[in-house]
């Protein structure tokens, strides 16, 4: 059944590497121009009527982010994620509110957690779950949790641990 | 007073504010028309930690902006540190009021991407504590719905009964609310000696309980005067508002993630999704008070086919060097709000890349509430919203 | 009508008036069940302080702190629990390797001052420390294998007449499946006696990154494919997955990284850049493990190394008393050849005594290091052990590895219950099943079964090819007839070492038994051969009331400033030790010299 699916899809639009099959979920890859077209093709015509998520990774090692959009045909009970790289630096996406209204709100959690701009999305520049933020966006990679708590927050003294090894070394064979 | 009529935006308007070109409102708050109201956080009639900042005209909402935020953990973020067997203990504090189906989902994800297989006895073990949290969680609610509209007794009758399953889970998983149960491979412990039997004398308990809720609540003109017509869902708009769960089935569509999607053993369990046609506040309630009831039925059921013996635990490498090779995932279950899902990209290292929590909350509380509550009376927006039974943990994590 | 029924039927609960309240009177005494996780509960003797609980602590809320010294397998670290930071999910109970740690089903705890909830359990006193009930983990939960990792082996026919080697090697999906149930705690490394980096090296099978695993072993023992296959592995009874499972085959997981590179690539991994050559000589009697442990450090300091050797290839015990089938000649080969390259010169054929005298060398060279070893066998000088057909086992096993015939009778009686015993057992066997097409050997020694001092493996092994082992007899007399050997005769013993540990037999004469042979073969010890050492050198070493030679326990050197000793003629004997030995002599032979210029 994903078969027809896809050379459906090919048809008119370029598809990429197609990884993760199982019985009911695959992941595809599609080009940036061409994504919000695909997942309103599928939408209105291959009955993928059901947007289940819209996320982003963080591959900061290739540069790039990976937005994946989880679409959901409920008649056929399949699951197909368009999986879209754009590059970190700049990062911009065309809207898709046209198509479904609540990924408005998806949109606007990524403006404010990636950093990644959907223009004439609405309300996206509204901050959406922080307030007062003056960091880099925290979902990032090179945002360092730790570091950020250890600037911010009182720490408790008193803690420190004892390696086994060198304990042991210390107390058996110190002079070998 | 009800309204039966629906809102729309291009009828008699004198009275409201004028549409600007891009389709938002003109709302002039100079103009000495318009009151801006917080409702919530710290609120008896929010379903959690959210506001709803509303701009009323006299009586009615014209506008309504969802703000949440006040329970931000950073999960997302912080399970990107840790081994996928330290993220256990953190998972289940994501969505609070229902914590085993966000271990459950987290477990068949590691599963799925690393090939692990869970034994019988196991997923009947995890069936089972998905069934009580969903009873739990419906327990729940209905104290909320009924607490919502002034009905105070109702919540204290089902907070008792609610207590009953902590108890009961409380003895077999060895915490009350966080139960840290199901780990990759299976769940962590048997039933102890004597479990059946104390269920069962906690179920008849409850279904005494409920005969009383359905006279209070579903035979109570009072509830019916302030419930039926009101907060409407079109059918239209399921699809492009991502609305799942109990809202969705309340319109007429009949979308169950335990049928679709079968996971656990709910293929061998016998039940039937309930649908309505109304789609009001009625509609929605008297719809989970069914699924309640199903739920205990379904607990007689698994109870009563689980085999005695067998392995609750698959035999998995060791833990604390697992190394998942890279890919991706999607699992989903039925909660007593939807479709829950969650989303994990693996890669190859000893850490997850990215866990995303798809709640069904994100899309109900934010896009679809702010369209529910416009035209809605003041008064009406507590129970529109526990209608919807949104849970804001689940909104921002 | 509809309507009074709806403003009429809410009113019919009013019966829950009648009822009695569902609230608890008194809440603060409320037991929890029995399975709630509540406050930590440690037994102190039964944990080793292995820091697994503080490796899955995801809110780091376990440190290690020191509670006692450390012994061996026991790092004498206990954990402390920050209950500021614990969220008691009772994973650490689940993972611990002991199975010491649990928890309690305590929940209230009033203090005023907030630091002591720090509190290591256990050793703080509290008030839960006798509860029962609690948290523990579930029989048929386990976050890591137990099991081992079987390696495949020859089969009993397929092995009993020949000498090709038993053991086969781990391939890569076994390897890496028993490398991961490795928990990288630390404690292997002080029982082993050279302190190999064995988490270490197992990561490195994990990651398949095995140059770097060889290059971590070399940094303390050059004898890799060797110590692979017959080493003690002392640091297996000590792994704490050994405490509730089977322990890691850590001696395996060294000859898999071993076995997975070729000889020709050692030179690229493991040549140590720029070496600042030394203009001093050492020169090493006895190429052993030990000599050629201290040949290896010795030439990666830049000094030049001569090494004499009596028999005419090196391997010293490992060639010469260790049988084939237990570690092949061209294994020995792959680890010699690799230290030999390194530029040291090798005589063989040489001994020390007759073709060069200690003068001499100690005229030639700057220093010299003994590691000759025990080649001498110990007799029971029991009446008949004068017979020809009586042998000492390790000449037999030298005899053998050299190829030159030995008598091969078709009845043997083998006296003694080690390791060597084994060995001369085992590969008589075989040679009875090539000769005759039957196995007759018999193995004696004076322990029980329970208390023989060879491996369990070996007694097993040698069973399953054809050889009798019959325990706790003790030898009296061998009998003659005609000039032939008829057998031993025997009488039961008791028991072997008193109460103070001393070795003390008892026996019970009136309890005999014979066994038929015509060989006699004797392997109750063995002893060194220091001849070559002249009077006026002998005078001058200090030694100790059993008139064993003293030396500096770090460096191994004598009270003679240029001669240091080591090998099995100082402790052991096993290989490892002499490693260790030899390792620790050239950091000393090194810092002397250092010193001295």
């Amino acid at each position: 059944m994903f078969e027809e699916i896809i050379e459906n899809i090919k048809v008119k639009f370029f598809v990429g590497e197609i990884s993760g099959k199982s019985k009911n979920l695959l992941f595809m890859t599609v080009n940036k121009e061409q994504a919000v077209n695909i997942i309103q093709y599928m939408n209105e015509n291959l009955g993928f009527k059901h947007l289940v998520l819209l996320t982003a990774v963080d591959f900061i090692e290739e540069g790039n982010f990976q937005l994946t959009y989880l679409l959901n045909n409920p008649e056929k009970k399949i699951d197909i994620g368009v999986r879209v790289l754009i590059s970190r630096e700049n990062a911009t996406m065309e809207t898709a509110h046209h198509i479904w209204q609540t990924i408005s709100t998806y949109q606007r959690e990524l403006k404010e957690m990636f950093g990644i701009d959907f223009p004439d999305s609405p309300r996206v520049n509204e901050p959406f779950i922080l307030e007062g933020w003056h960091e880099i966006p925290p979902y990032r990679r090179d945002f360092d949790t730790k570091a950020f708590a250890q600037k911010f927050y009182h720490q408790r003294e008193g803690r420190e641990t004892i390696d086994p090894l060198v304990h042991m070394k210390n107390n058996l064979y110190p002079n070998e | 007073m009800s309204k039966t009529e629906k809102f729309s935006f291009d009828g008699d308007r004198s009275l409201y504010p004028d549409k600007k070109s891009d389709g938002t409102l003109d709302i002039d708050l100079t103009s000495h028309k318009y009151i801006k109201l917080w409702h919530g956080p710290n609120h008896p009639g929010i379903t959690g930690n959210m506001s709803v900042e509303l701009t009323v005209c006299g009586d009615e909402v014209v506008e309504a902006k969802t703000h949440v935020g006040y329970l931000h953990r950073g999960f997302e973020k912080l399970m990107e540190r840790r081994k996928y067997i330290q993220n256990f203990p953190l998972v289940c504090r994501v969505s609070v009021p229902e914590p085993d189906y966000n271990e459950f989902n987290y477990a068949t994800c590691i599963e799925n991407l690393a090939g692990i297989t869970v034994p019988e006895k196991g997923l009947w073990l995890r069936t089972l504590v998905l069934e009580m949290a969903r009873l739990q969680g419906y327990l729940m609610w209905i104290g909320g719905m009924a607490g919502a509209l002034g009905f105070g007794t109702v919540g204290q009758w089902s907070n008792y009964c609610r207590d009953l399953v902590l108890d009961r889970f409380e003895e077999l998983t060895g915490a009350r609310i966080y139960h840290i149960y199901i780990l990759q491979g299976g769940v962590r412990n048997d039933l102890p000696e004597g479990f059946s039997q104390r269920m069962d004398a906690t179920l008849k308990e409850i279904q005494g309980f409920m005969k009383d809720i359905r006279k209070v609540l579903f035979d109570n003109y009072v509830f019916k005067k302030r419930t039926v017509g009101l907060g409407v869902i079109e059918k239209e708009w399921i699809y492009p508002y991502g609305i799942v769960g109990p809202n969705a089935r309340a319109a007429g569509v009949s979308n169950d993630v335990r049928k679709d999607y079968p996971y656990g053993k709910y293929s061998e369990l016998d039940f039937e999704i309930k649908t309505a046609t109304n789609s009001d506040i009625f509609a929605r309630a008297y719809l989970r008070y069914e699924e309640l009831l199903t739920d205990i039925d379904l607990i007689k059921q698994i109870l009563a086919k689980m085999p005695k013996e067998g392995e609750f635990m698959a035999k998995i490498s060791n833990v604390m060097n697992l190394l998942i090779p890279s890919g991706e995932t999607y699992v989903r279950s039925e909660c007593t709000r939807g479709e829950y899902g969650y989303y994990m990209v693996s890669d190859g290292s000893g850490f997850p890349r990215r866990v995303n929590v798809r709640g069904p909350s994100y899309t109900h509380a934010v896009a679809l509430l702010e369209k529910m509550l416009i035209n809605a009376n003041i008064s009406d927006v507590a129970q529109i919203m526990v209608s919807l039974h949104t849970y804001p943990p689940e909104i921002e994590r | 009508m509809a309507i009074i029924k709806d403003i009429l039927t809410p009113f019919t609960v009013w019966k829950h008036f009648f009822k009695e309240p569902v609230t608890i009177k008194d809440p603060l005494n409320r037991k929890a069940a029995p399975r709630y996780r509540g406050f930590h509960q440690n037994v102190i003797d039964k944990c080793i302080g292995c820091g697994t609980c503080e490796a899955i602590c995801e809110n780091e809320a376990i440190d290690l702190v020191e509670v006692a010294k450390a012994k061996n397998g026991d790092s004498g670290l206990r954990p402390r629990v920050d209950y500021g930071r614990c969220c008691w999910c009772a994973l650490c109970v689940d993972v611990c390797t002991t199975g010491s740690l649990k928890l309690s089903n305590v929940f209230t705890w009033v203090d005023t001052n907030p630091d002591n909830f720090r509190f290591i359990p256990g050793v703080d006193k509290k008030p839960w420390d006798n509860v029962t009930d609690g948290y523990v983990k579930a029989d048929g939960l386990e976050l890591y294998p137990l099991e081992k990792q079987q390696m495949q082996h020859l089969h009993p026919e397929e092995r009993e007449n020949s000498f090709i080697e038993i053991m086969k090697g781990y391939s890569r999906e076994e390897a890496m499946a028993e490398a991961d149930r490795c928990v990288s705690c630390g404690i292997c490394v002080a029982t082993c006696p050279a302190h190999m980096g064995i988490p270490e090296y197992i990561k490195t099978i994990r990651e398949d990154n095995l140059e770097k695993g060889l290059k971590i072993m070399y940094e303390t023992n050059p004898l890799v494919e060797i110590c692979g296959r017959i080493c003690t592995h002392k640091c297996e009874t000590v792994c704490s997955i050994g405490h509730r499972g089977e322990p890691l085959s850590i001696r395996w997981l060294k000859r898999y990284i071993a076995d997975q590179i070729p000889a020709t690539e050692y030179s690229r991994i493991l040549k140590q850049d720029s070496v600042e050559q030394k203009n001093k000589k050492i020169a090493v009697i006895g190429a052993g493990p030990a000599g050629l442990s201290a040949t290896y450090y010795l030439s990666n300091l830049g000094y030049k190394v001569t090494i004499f050797e009596k028999l005419p290839a090196a391997g010293g015990m490992m060639r010469y008393g260790i049988p084939e089938y237990r570690l092949p000649y061209d294994q020995i080969d792959k680890d010699i050849d690799y230290i030999l390259s390194l530029g040291a010169v090798i005589k063989y054929n040489t001994t020390v005594g007759k073709d060069v005298t200690l003068d001499e060398l100690h005229k030639n060279f700057d220093i010299v290091y003994i590691a000759t070893g025990l080649h001498e066998g110990r007799s029971t000088r029991i009446p008949g052990t004068e017979h020809s057909s009586v042998y000492q086992s390790i000449e037999l096993l030298r005899k053998i590895t050299l190829n030159e015939p030995i008598e091969v009778a078709e009845k043997i009686v083998v006296i003694g219950g080690g390791n060597v015993a084994m060995d001369i057992t085992r590969s008589l066997a075989r040679m009875q099943k090539q000769k005759y097409g039957k196995v007759q050997i018999i193995a004696t020694s004076l322990e029980s079964e329970d208390i023989m001092p060879a491996d369990r493996e070996e007694i097993v092994e040698a069973r399953e090819e054809g050889a009798v082992i019959n325990p706790a007899w003790g030898p009296r007399e061998i009998v003659i007839e005609n000039n032939k050997i008829k057998g031993l005769k025997v009488v039961k013993c008791l028991s072997v070492f008193d109460e103070d540990k001393r070795f003390n037999p008892k026996f019970d004469e009136s309890i005999e038994n014979f066994f038929e042979a015509d060989m006699v073969v004797e392997s109750i010890g063995q002893g060194m051969n220091l001849s070559f050492i002249t009077p006026e050198l002998n005078e001058k070493l200090t030694k100790d009331h059993r008139g064993r030679i003293l030396v500096d326990t770090l460096t191994y050197q004598s009270s003679i400033p240029w001669l240091f000793f080591g090998g099995d003629i100082i402790e052991g004997p096993d290989v490892i030790h002499g490693v260790a030995n030899g390792h620790k002599t050239a950091k000393g032979i090194d810092n002397y010299l250092n010193l001295k210029s």
